[in-house]
Formats: structure tokens, C-alpha cells, sequence
């Protein structure tokens, strides 16, 4: 245990107590996200079941393409993420496994964000942000595209932050200045970056795949 | 205090490709439910067609949540929090949708 005793923190006696409650910790976290979340996709819910053809006709001028590489990203992020918060909670000198793991999430966290701004570049020359100007005469298409922005708009927001904790774990991991092996704050950020990646798993559907059958 | 560490310490020793095959065999799951959905998604089947995609997206968050976060092998605490979350995530969306759809099949 005295490789542990380094990560110890106040106010807990014992590292497993430490552990166990930054764990509890953020699952209570990822749960009040799951509640904010779950807000704007049910009020996305509600608007397409009062708008059922104008979200079809929406949703078919996203582009797939961009929706569907980005969920490969995000899921094969969540691999390389997994890989290196097990490799560090096994304790067995990993060091070098963790570090490229990290490194790769980072990679896959930014790549979704150039997918993500060139599809937004493509949507605002398709007029497609709510307003004067939109593109779609369907009344409710507006709808979609203001949650379409408002959710996506905050799903980057939160991928954002993960990758500057990521980044960080990476980082110091790199330059030797944090231990890695049984370090709970690569776990915590894991769970974290995770959830980014499951509230994308249940935007690809509503935002991309409504109206592809014509 | 007993030793906690005692029983990763007994199991065979973690090595990276052992975590690769792991965790790359949910990762080939999650892609093919991804392009199956994607696929599905161009399949004429009425109201199912977008049912479907919702449908795929839950097992796709299920195995990530119970595989990649750990969630199936964690303590009895953690799982109570996870399903604090999930609980009123259905309260919010059984209670807001059993008027809403009560209201569209009236009017």
C-alpha cells in the first residue's frame, strides 16, 4: 500500500474510503446530468410528437455522414478511455498503456470537434440556424433546429471540458508528475467521459436518423 | 482495515492485450448496433422505424454503462446512485409524456 499512501487525501484516513467516495461522487453527478439531459430530450420529445412531419423533413437535412463518423469517434473514444482507466485501477505499471490510452481519447475528443464544426460551418451555409433566413418552410422544422443547436451546442461544451481533464491526466502523466497506477481521478474522469459519450448515443438517433425513409 | 487490493492482486496479471480484447469485443458490438441503426433507419416500418433507433441507442448506453463504466461489478451504492438518476429520468418522461400524448390522441 505505500504507493497508495501518495494519493491519500484529506479528509479520509483510508485510500479505498477515498476511492469509494469520489466514485459515489460522481455517479451522483452523472445521475443530476442524466436529469439535465433528460430535460432537453424530453422537450425535444414533446415538439416531435406535436411536429411528427416537419421533424422528419428536419431531420433529413442533417447531414448523416458527419452524425454517423462522430458516434464511431465518441465510441471508439470510450474504448481507448475504458482501456486506460483499467490499465491504471489494475496497479501493475501500466504507465506507458495509460498514457497513449489517454492521449488517443484526447485525439478522438478533438477529432469530433472538427467533425462537429465542419458540420456546423455546413448547416449555417444550408441557413439553418432558426430565424429570418431559415431554409424550411415546415412550421416546427424551427423547433428542430433550435433544440438541434441548443443540445449539440451543450454536448460540446461538455466534451470540451473532458478533454482539458483528460488532457490533463495525459499531460502530467506524460511528464511523470502524477501517479498513475491506482489513481482515482483517471476512474472519476472516465465515468465522466462515458456519460458525453452516452448522451451522443441517444442524440445520432433523434437528430440524425428521423426521415431517411421517403 | 483489511487489504482491498487482495483480490486484483490474486487474479492473472492485467496486461494490455488483455484489456484490448476486453474491451475491443463491446467495442465491435457498440459499432455494429451503430451501423445497424444506421442502416435500419432507410427501412419503411412506420412508427417502428424511429422505435428502433431509441431502441438500439438503449442497448448501445447499456453496455457501456454496465462494461465500460463498470457499472455491473460495482458496489451496491454506486448502482443506487445510477439508478437515483435513471428513476427520475422516467419519472420526468412518464409523467410529461402520459399528457402529452393524452392531449394528441384528443384533438
Amino acid at each position: 500500500m505505500s504507493e497508495v499512501t501518495g494519493l491519500l487525501r484529506e479528509p479520509w484516513e483510508h485510500f479505498e474510503r477515498q476511492r469509494g467516495a469520489g466514485k459515489f461522487g460522481i455517479w451522483v453527478f452523472l445521475a443530476s446530468e442524466m436529469l439535465f439531459f433528460g430535460a432537453l430530450i424530453l422537450t425535444y420529445a414533446v415538439c416531435l410528437i406535436e411536429h411528427m412531419d416537419a421533424f422528419a423533413a428536419a431531420g433529413r437535412e442533417t447531414n448523416i455522414w458527419y452524425g454517423t463518423s462522430n458516434t464511431a469517434i465518441l465510441l471508439t473514444s470510450s474504448l481507448t478511455m475504458a482501456v486506460a482507466s483499467q490499465a491504471a485501477a489494475a496497479g501493475q505499471h501500466l504507465r506507458r498503456l495509460v498514457v497513449a490510452c489517454l492521449t488517443l481519447t484526447v485525439a478522438l475528443g478533438l477529432a469530433f470537434l472538427v467533425v462537429k464544426g465542419f458540420e456546423y460551418k455546413e448547416d449555417l451555409d444550408k441557413h439553418l440556424w432558426p430565424g429570418a433566413q431559415f431554409a424550411l418552410h415546415e412550421p416546427g422544422a424551427q423547433l428542430f433546429y433550435g433544440l438541434y443547436w441548443l443540445i449539440t451546442g451543450v454536448h460540446a461544451i461538455h466534451l470540451t471540458i473532458g478533454i482539458a481533464l483528460v488532457g490533463r491526466l495525459a499531460l502530467l502523466g506524460h511528464l511523470k508528475k502524477l501517479q498513475l497506477d491506482e489513481n482515482p481521478e483517471i476512474e472519476v474522469t472516465a465515468l465522466y467521459w462515458h456519460l458525453v459519450d452516452i448522451i451522443w448515443i441517444f442524440l445520432y438517433p433523434l437528430i440524425y436518423l428521423p426521415g431517411r425513409v421517403s | 482495515m483489511t487489504n482491498q487490493n487482495s483480490a486484483s492482486a490474486s487474479k492473472r496479471p492485467t496486461t494490455a492485450w488483455r484489456l484490448w480484447r476486453r474491451n475491443g469485443v463491446i467495442w465491435a458490438a457498440l459499432l455494429c448496433l451503430l451501423f445497424l441503426s444506421l442502416g435500419l433507419a432507410y427501412v419503411q416500418m412506420g412508427l417502428f422505424t424511429p422505435t428502433v433507433g431509441i431502441v438500439i441507442a438503449f442497448i448501445k448506453a447499456s453496455l457501456v454503462i454496465l462494461l465500460f463504466m463498470e457499472l455491473a461489478s460495482s458496489k451496491a451504492l454506486i448502482k443506487l446512485a445510477a439508478l437515483a438518476g435513471l428513476i427520475f429520468v422516467a419519472t420526468l418522461f412518464a409523467l410529461t409524456l402520459a399528457d402529452v400524448l393524452a392531449r394528441v390522441g384528443g384533438q
